[in-house]
């Protein structure tokens, strides 16, 4: 189906534009002079199988609405993604099931993922019913099982019976990993999949996150606005700010060498464990704005500390750096 | 010199009709004048318990407290109400995770300023407590304009600094940040955070940082306090303890806790849960999770032991001084 130059997974100039009431009629008004909440504007990424991705930004940025579109929770305002070369909306309508094998979504919090009236069982089964896997119950009772066992959740007898209030945090996560993993999907969309839970924790279930998605060959988008912990975990990290992706490259270049400045600014106010590090952090003015009507410009620049006369004038374009390593930003000079 | 805060063998129970938990279990520490100490550990060790304890902002009817917490020479377990209330925000303040939460949305900031301001000092003037309120946003980098604004018209960060303006007021000599900036963005966090030791070379306050990020710890404390089910396991710089740990609760959080610089190395989780407080261990109460744990751990409970470079450790397998 995809030769070796097509990437697994192209997210192809996606755009969510989301109206914004300021309380007026918008009746007569054409689709341009409305006011717009852009909160995924113009992001295109690719990914091949396998890889991990991490999407880091503060909160508001666009990252989880990114990766509800990925997964067709939302629908984009334009734009698409393609994996293994084919369109996803196309799939979507040709075999909604089909497409929901392969691409399945880890949410933030676990106390809300599950119906609180199912037990473990029940929530378990019914994807495996619905999607015809396993010949009879028996056999779907023993996947479960099996699958309990190696995440780790023993007595599987015992958890199976339960309801989610009687499990922890990180038990239920990794339930929820273990569902969104039946499937052995092509993506997994991880949506912070640890910020709610206890840092003991935290690495056992990236962990099992992980080797769950390297024997499926499963490619991981992982959503956090923890740096340090993407930088763990991910093969490349796209950073960002407004709805836009603003720099994009391999983990190692982009947290050891950040360009946009506002990679830099994020990292630099990042505080380390190490005590001797000294952090000298780079300013940065105002709080983070509301994607109502950005730019036109470039979307940092009246918080940037580099802002110059041409930021303000049109949105950067792409600077190509060493290794697939681009940021957008106009002060950045190609080597 | 006299301690600013002496902890001496605090323990908090919470009471029920079925079962006792006891949340805190003899902890004792000690703050200097000026200094700033950290107390981490996971969700359920107690940290916050122990700095409510000794606020006495738990519901008294429900909760049995022992030991003592000296502050300038007072019992802040054994005095009354009235004296207690005298200490509030003059002496000791608190700023919660989501203060802002606390802040009426139907008030001006100023407003509400001024209403607390006035509870300890009913006498001051709207000039003095303006200039007072002026001097201390500078301090944290806000517009002057914030004071006649409504809180809903403050971004989440704004409304943090609002919470450490307001417990600012009466320059208390005890500054107590219950996770006050983990619900904030990493940008945000990094900036009230210098803005914070920065404050505190020109004020001179004390302040504990009740946190479970230890890079909070790392970049704005000397001291650290390390919890765990209750029981303090290792008190000491926190050059030290974060560079090279020595209890092994201590060793799982910093190896399960990722770095931004240096070598990737593979995280490891702490195996097993908190044993059930109302029916505590005998021996170690981490001996459950615990890779190296011997006989000894099981039966016996360790005590703080001082080491040669002046922290102290709770734990069998770590030689040193016995304390005291």
């Amino acid at each position: 189906m995809s030769d070796k130059n097509t990437p697994f997974l192209t997210i192809d100039h996606i755009t969510k534009w989301y109206p914004h009431n300021d309380g007026r009629i918008h009746l007569f008004r054409s689709r341009e002079k409305r006011s717009w909440v852009k909160a995924v504007d113009d992001v295109s990424l690719t990914m091949n199988r396998g890889e991990v991705l991490g999407i880091i930004g503060e909160s508001g940025c666009g990252k989880s609405t990114l990766g509800r579109i990925l997964v067709r929770l939302e629908s984009p305002t334009s734009g698409d993604v393609l994996l293994g070369g084919r369109s996803t909306a196309q799939m979507l309508r040709e075999d909604r099931k089909a497409f929901r094998k392969r691409v399945q979504i880890v949410f933030q919090n676990p106390f809300d993922t599950f119906t609180p009236r199912d037990t473990i069982q029940k929530i378990l089964m019914r994807p495996l019913r619905n999607y015809g896997i396993g010949a009879s119950d028996e056999e779907r009772l023993a996947m479960c099982r099996e699958a309990l066992e190696a995440g780790g959740l023993h007595p599987t007898d015992e958890i199976l019976k339960r309801y989610p209030h009687e499990l922890s945090g990180g038990q239920l996560q990794r339930i929820s990993i273990i569902r969104s993993m039946f499937f052995k999907p092509d993506l997994i969309i991880a949506d912070e999949p640890v910020s709610m839970l206890d840092v003991s924790v935290r690495a056992d279930i990236i962990n099992m996150l992980l080797d769950l998605a390297k024997k499926n060959n499963t490619a991981v988008i992982f959503i956090s606005h923890d740096i340090a912990l993407t930088r763990y975990i991910s093969d490349h990290i796209a950073v960002m700010y407004l709805g836009r992706v603003v720099e994009y490259g391999r983990t190692d270049d982009v947290i050891a060498g950040p360009r946009h400045p506002y990679t830099r600014v994020l990292i630099s106010h990042c505080a380390d464990v190490d005590p001797d590090q000294a952090r000298d952090s780079l300013p940065i003015t105002g709080e983070p704005p509301t994607p109502i009507n950005p730019g036109p410009g470039c979307y940092f620049a009246p918080r940037c500390f580099m802002a110059c006369e041409g930021c303000r004038a049109a949105y950067p374009g792409r600077v190509e750096l060493e290794n697939g390593h681009y940021v957008c930003c106009s002060c950045i000079r190609e080597e | 010199m006299e301690h600013l805060l002496d902890v001496r063998d605090l323990s908090i129970t919470y009471l029920n009709k079925s079962r006792n938990v006891q949340a805190v279990r003899h902890a004792s520490f000690t703050i200097d004048r000026g200094d700033s100490l950290g107390l981490v550990g996971e969700s359920g060790s107690g940290k916050s318990t122990l700095a409510m304890g000794m606020l006495r902002i738990l519901p008294e009817n429900s909760i049995e407290m022992t030991g003592s917490a000296l502050f300038m020479g007072k019992d802040l377990i054994s005095i009354s109400h009235e004296e207690m209330n005298r200490l509030r925000w003059k002496e000791i303040a608190v700023v919660f995770q989501k203060a802002m939460n606390a802040l009426s949305p139907v008030h001006r900031i100023g407003t509400q300023i001024e209403d607390i301001y006035r509870v300890h000092e009913p006498r001051a003037t709207k000039a003095e407590i303006h200039d007072r309120t002026m001097e201390l946003l500078r301090m944290v980098n806000m517009p002057e304009r914030v004071y006649r604004l409504y809180p809903h018209e403050m971004s989440g960060g704004m409304l943090q600094r609002v919470a450490i303006v307001i417990s600012l007021l009466h320059s208390p000599k005890l500054l107590v940040f219950d996770e006050a900036t983990t619900a904030l963005d990493v940008v945000t966090q990094g900036q009230i955070l210098e803005e914070v030791v920065a404050m505190e070379k020109t004020i001179e306050m004390t302040r504990i940082m009740i946190t479970h990020d230890m890079s909070v710890v790392a970049s704005s404390c000397r001291k650290v306090a390390v919890m765990y089910a209750g029981e303090l396991v290792e008190i000491g710089m926190v050059r030290d303890v974060l560079k090279q740990p020595l209890h092994p609760y201590t060793q799982g959080l910093m190896s399960s806790f990722p770095s931004l610089k240096g070598e990737k190395k593979q995280l490891r989780a702490i195996p097993g849960f908190l044993p059930d407080l109302s029916d505590p261990p005998a021996g170690c109460a981490f001996a459950s999770r615990c890779p190296h744990c011997t006989q000894q751990c099981l039966s016996q409970k360790p005590v703080l032991r001082e080491m040669p470079d002046g922290r102290r450790v709770a734990c069998h397998l770590v030689g040193g001084q016995k304390h005291e």
